[in-house]
């Protein structure tokens, strides 16, 4: 059962979401991610990337959630897909669904819309933590540009730099 | 960023730095030659899949939506 979907356009080329996207965590937005493990990792034939990851996370969960996911009752999967923006190479569309599986129980729509609204205010915090890692990243390349400028550098950078 | 296994976290951290170079000067500009991390991945592995056996972590069977890998279409 599909709850929610989301599309979302950043303005940045599919390179450099995809490589964010890889180097995701740690961010300021999610302080609940305290571990990231690569299970699996192989180019297939066809050239495609597959990456299966391990995240750990420390939750303070409600009980009831614990409860209902220990009985594997429900559970919810959800997929991002990130594509080149069909009208413009310097775009990237983030499409994202979530969906829940439920075992011989039919979900309240109470529940549902519950789920459905934390769902979509993480998914918020998802693209936040998104952007914040490209801006990291496009910095770190900034910088590496600018000490390969070598002795360009003004006397105040370079003690910038030296610090770091 | 940790590993699961906290004696891993090292052995990730190289990997990682060796992956995320690959990725962004070698794969996504279609140079598909070779991959220069096996060795360090192999490493990593062997230590990271034990933690994972020791902590009792359930990965076997993990599926999304009813299929063991992802469809070819989530993929760009």
């Amino acid at each position: 059962m599909k709850i929610w979907t989301s599309e979302h356009v950043f303005d940045h080329p599919w390179e450099t979401v995809t490589t964010a996207a890889m180097q995701k965590y740690p961010n300021p937005m999610n302080p609940s991610v305290v571990g990231v493990d690569v299970l699996d990792r192989h180019v297939d034939p066809s050239g495609k990337l597959h990456s299966h990851r391990l995240l750990s996370t420390e939750w303070g969960l409600p009980s009831i959630v614990k409860s209902i996911s220990f009985t594997n009752m429900v559970s919810v999967d959800e997929r991002l897909t990130y594509k080149p923006h069909p009208q413009n190479p310097e775009k990237t569309v983030l499409t994202q669904e979530a969906i829940i599986s439920v075992k011989g129980v039919s979900l309240s729509s109470y529940l549902e819309g519950l789920m459905a609204s934390t769902i979509s205010s993480n998914a918020s915090k998802g693209r936040e933590a998104m952007e914040w890692v490209i801006h990291k990243l496009n910095a770190e390349i900034e910088e590496l540009a600018a000490s390969a400028r070598g002795g360009m550098r003004t006397p105040l950078v370079a003690a910038a730099l030296a610090e770091k | 960023m940790n590993s699961v296994g906290e004696g891993c976290t090292d052995m990730k951290r190289e990997y990682d730095q060796c992956f995320n170079r690959w990725f962004a000067e070698k794969f996504l500009k279609g140079d598909t030659s070779g991959d220069p991390c096996t060795e360090l991945f192999k490493r990593y592995q062997q230590c990271v899949q034990k933690a994972i056996k020791e902590k009792e972590i359930p990965i076997e069977g993990l599926e999304f939506m009813g299929h063991g890998r992802e469809k070819p279409e989530s993929s760009s």
